[in-house]
């Protein structure tokens, strides 16, 4: 009989089993540090306790039967803690579950020793087991390799969870996806055959039949090769526990969405990003203790991770609410490490400078900390997810936190693209990667020859141009037609874009990527090559690789275009930013009323204000408007009045004089009870009251039906050089009045004549009763009968446009 | 007795004893796929049973000029590291046990064939050069190329 431990080392059976252990173990240590931390959170979670304990059985009874005594002796010390706890014997606090993840790291240490040496290594585990039972290194640890545990009834449950579920190696399932994709390929020529042959339809039919299962086997198949995102979460609320203890932070941690599926390849790709993400947040997103309470935030800052699916891709999204990232500390940041020049920051876009912690060497923390600071960076992170066709997006809420978003395909293997054509046959361009489709011959799509090399301007965005023949160094094929020829734009990573001419665009697949043979991978431009249903081999391109190899830069940062655009889109916002009038009323006070309700501020004399029927009234041109005010205003000489206007009706409201146009701010304190003062905002720190325009309104409507806004018409006669239409006129339009010019026909009569060249001659338009008002050029008056107003005295000229109109409407 | 058991076969117009432990298939092949930009010794890809397969042209390899893939022209199918190749053969003659010993090579080679010849048998009264599949992949002489 041969010693079980030596049959370990040798025997393949043995192998096999020890194989299937650390498989089993390494799955259920990432589990019990997630579910030991929940339980610290809530011990008087049973469950959760149930669970560990039941977890940490499982170990026990199988290094029992591999004959491992260390892995059995620290096994069994966390499980007769565990149910001291169970047994109401023992407290749960902080030194059992340090001591509980103390014995977890070292069978995860002996496991890996394992794995490498395929023997338990020899090692004194006292000081861990002495932790636990609290009594220090010095204690009783004599728990030699245990034989076969006794069961209890309640760890039958897990058993059974466990039968469910059976291992199977990778390379099996990779070759049964294998055998599956012969399949369908080989239905994919026997059905061509089928229909070329012209077969009986109940044969066709049948056929189908075969198809439609083979298609739902391929289906099963890339399941198979799918996890739940659990796993990957599982480790996270370990590392968030150790690393808030370490920090004296406290941080609450939540994980949802860990139903999602993932190919368990693309899941090792995002494990490290994932927690160096996890890690920077607590590390640099999560304020210390005291500047969380000045900023008069939760003590308890709460990360959390979520993933959900959206078609084919996987979004995680790691959510803290700390102090988010500052785009000028990253700016001054990149500066002193050098990585940009002031000038160069300067030229930043408000994105550009949040993308700056993406720059290689860059490191947000004002130190290095043992924690992240470890030369890896977020630009390892990017690359990495890039690397398997992800994408890294932030949403910055400064100040309030940062999310960090990763978008990765759900497998690795199956990718959406592109077929394309060039040079007599198809490519492949990653879907995620094409951002637009346009035909090369089309309307918006403008190509222009600089200098040896093309543009492509679509709709006013610019794009460096590659044709992918020329790529190729493949000549264009015969039998291509020009007007299939398409720009396929391309992104292919964040603030990266160009476009890329091809024969012509053939569908989009699901496809098969498997890496392609050195050599080829070796020129760049290829990620790999895929077998489309048709079996004719396709090369996926590199759209990176691309652009290595054209030597071009694609960024987007600094064509003239887009920045010009992203200007405007931000004066757009701000003109549609709502606007304050600022203005002093009458007593002095200072008030504000949106501008947009205000429909032009009018000067008029104090006479043309009068009182009727107990109501203050305006007279301006041939219309009365009611005013706001108590009483008339006193003084002679001008008065200014805020015209508003709703649409229908006109109200006139008096003010001293008019301040400034500004933003209106965000924050405004509201009036208790509804009257002329909407509420209360501070303009430049001062207190400013917000006139209430509906009130206001409110307070005239219904009574006296509005007047009618008939606009007088004013015609412009001896018009010879324009300066009429150019130069007087747009002012008589904004006074109010409709304007003509000399020479267009018109069946109304003008309610006012303005004779232009009007110079000592009499003016030869003497249309009746109309009103002429004659205009002179020369400053002065030719003598003191002369009517006519010099041109340019604008308060004259419509004072004596308003004389005139009273004279008439009267 | 793997080790004894060889494919002879025409390759790059030379009969060649191909050591068998590499070789997967042999299989007949239709139009490739062209690698643009590829080494010259790429003859293009094609698929068998779901997989993709790199085909390699032997006759550029010693420094011949490329020929041209014929419709169901005979392909050497072989593993290296992990991923398929074909080699172009004019002719596939047999796979035979030779149980003759590799000897040295005795005489000068071409440039090409010096390299990728590991050394020569004795086979039914003609001297064959013993020749790895692999080393038509793994080419030192691509670079000079």
């Amino acid at each position: 009989m041969v010693q079980p431990q030596f049959l370990g080392r040798t025997g393949t059976a043995m192998d096999d089993l020890l194989n299937d252990f650390l498989a089993e173990t390494a799955e259920i240590l990432a589990e019990a540090g997630g579910a030991i931390v929940a339980w610290e959170a809530d011990p008087a979670d049973r469950a959760q306790l149930d669970a560990i304990f039941r977890l940490v059985h499982t170990i026990k009874g199988s290094s029992g039967f591999l004959a491992l005594p260390r892995v059995t002796a620290l096994s069994h010390a966390a499980e007769d803690a565990l149910d001291q706890v169970r047994r109401g014997n023992r407290a749960a606090n902080a030194a059992l579950v340090t001591g509980v993840l103390g014995i977890v790291d070292r069978l995860n240490d002996l496991c890996a020793a394992l794995g490498q040496d395929g023997a338990e290594p020899a090692g004194d585990d006292r000081d861990v087991i002495g932790a636990l039972s609290g009594q220090g290194a010095a204690g009783d640890a004599s728990f030699e390799a245990a034989g076969a545990p006794l069961r209890r009834d309640d760890d039958f449950g897990a058993e059974m969870q466990s039968w469910r579920s059976i291992r199977v190696p990778l390379p099996l399932l990779d070759s049964v996806m294998t055998g599956v994709t012969d399949i369908v390929l080989a239905r994919n020529e026997f059905g061509r055959l089928l229909r070329e042959s012209g077969a009986d339809p109940s044969l066709v039919a049948s056929f189908d039949r075969l198809s439609d299962s083979i298609a739902g086997m391929r289906q099963s198949v890339s399941q198979m090769r799918m996890q739940r995102i659990d796993k990957l979460f599982a480790p996270l609320p370990r590392i968030v526990r150790d690393l808030a203890h370490e920090l004296g932070k406290k941080i609450a941690f939540q994980t949802s969405g860990g139903e999602v599926e993932l190919d368990r390849e693309m899941m090792e790709n995002i494990r490290d990003p994932l927690i160096h993400i996890v890690r920077n947040a607590i590390d640099h997103g999560i304020e210390p203790l005291e500047d969380r309470v000045a900023a008069g935030k939760d003590i308890t800052a709460t990360i959390s991770v979520s993933a959900r699916q959206s078609g084919n891709q996987i979004e995680i999204a790691i959510r803290d609410d700390g102090r988010g990232l500052s785009p000028d500390a990253l700016v001054a940041k990149a500066i002193a490490s050098r990585i940009m020049s002031a000038a160069e920051a300067r030229a930043l876009g408000s994105r550009e400078k949040l993308d700056l912690i993406f720059r290689p060497g860059f490191s947000t923390a004002a130190k290095i900390t043992a924690i992240s600071g470890r030369g890896v960076g977020m630009d390892i992170v990017k690359a990495n997810v890039e690397k398997i066709g992800g994408v890294v997006e932030l949403r910055n809420d400064e100040g309030r936190g940062l999310t960090i978003l990763l978008r990765v395909p759900m497998t690795l293997t199956i990718i959406s693209g592109l077929m394309v054509r060039a040079a007599g046959q198809y490519f492949a361009i990653p879907r995620g990667a094409v951002r637009e489709i346009l035909l090369e011959g089309g309307d918006t799509v403008r190509i222009d020859r600089v200098g040896g090399g093309e543009l492509a301007t679509v709709r006013g965005e610019q794009y460096p141009l590659l044709r992918l023949e020329t790529m190729l160094g493949r000549g264009r094929h015969h039998g291509d037609d020009v007007d299939d020829r398409a720009l396929v734009i391309v992104r292919p990573g964040q603030g990266q874009s160009y476009a890329l001419s091809v024969a012509a665009i053939h569908d989009h697949e699901e496809l098969v990527i498997k890496p392609a043979a050195p050599m080829i991978m070796a020129t760049g431009l290829y990620a790999g090559t895929t077998l489309p249903d048709n079996g004719r081999p396709v090369l996926l391109l590199d759209v990176q690789g691309l652009l290595a190899a054209a030597a071009i830069d694609a960024n987007e940062a600094g064509r003239s275009h887009d920045r010009s655009m992203e200007a405007e889109t931000e004066a757009a916002a701000a003109r549609n930013a709502a606007q304050l009038l600022l203005f002093r009323d009458l007593n002095a006070r200072v008030r504000g009323v949106r501008l947009s309700v205000i429909e032009r501020v009018e000067e008029v004399p104090a006479s043309a204000l009068f009182e009727s029927a107990g109501r203050v009234q305006a007279r301006i041109g041939d219309d009365i408007f009611p005013v706001h005010a108590a009483t008339l205003p006193e003084g002679e000489g001008t008065l200014k009045l805020l015209r508003l206007y709703d649409g229908r009706a006109v109200l006139c409201y008096p003010i001293a004089e008019v301040i400034d146009i500004v933003r209106l701010p965000d924050a405004v304190q509201p009036s208790v009870e509804p009257g002329l003062i909407a509420g209360v905002t501070l303009v430049g720190g001062e207190p400013v009251e917000l006139i209430d325009p509906f009130w206001l309104m409110e307070q005239y409507a219904g009574e006296a039906p509005a007047p009618v806004l008939r606009q007088p018409l004013c015609r412009l006669a001896e018009d010879h050089d324009g300066w009429g239409d150019n130069f007087l006129a747009p002012i008589l339009r904004g006074a109010g009045y409709r304007v003509i010019s000399g020479k267009a026909m018109s069946d109304e009569v003008p309610d006012v004549l303005l004779c232009i060249a009007g110079e000592g001659d009499a003016c030869a338009h003497d249309e009746g009763d109309v009103p002429v008002i004659r205009l002179r050029a020369s400053v002065a008056a030719a003598g003191p009968g002369d009517e006519t107003v010099y041109r340019y005295d604008r308060q004259a000229l419509l004072e004596a446009m308003r004389r005139s109109l009273g004279g008439t409407v009267g | 007795m793997m080790e004894k058991l060889y494919l002879v076969a025409r390759i790059a117009d030379t009969r060649v004893a191909l050591r068998s432990r590499a070789i997967n298939s042999v299989v007949t092949v239709g139009t490739p796929v062209e690698v643009p930009a590829a080494p010259p010794h790429v003859a293009g890809l094609f698929a068998l049973r779901s997989r993709v397969f790199t085909l390699i042209d032997p006759h550029v390899v010693i420094g011949l000029p490329a020929v041209a893939v014929a419709p169901g022209q005979r392909v050497i199918v072989v593993e290296v590291a992990e991923h398929g190749y074909a080699l172009l053969a004019d002719e596939i003659e047999d796979v035979c046990f030779i149980d003759a010993p590799e000897t040295r090579i005795a005489g000068k080679l071409l440039p090409g064939w010096a390299r990728v010849a590991d050394a020569m048998i004795e086979h039914d009264g003609a001297s064959l050069l013993v020749v790895d599949p692999s080393n038509f992949i793994t080419l030192p002489a691509l670079k000079a190329a």
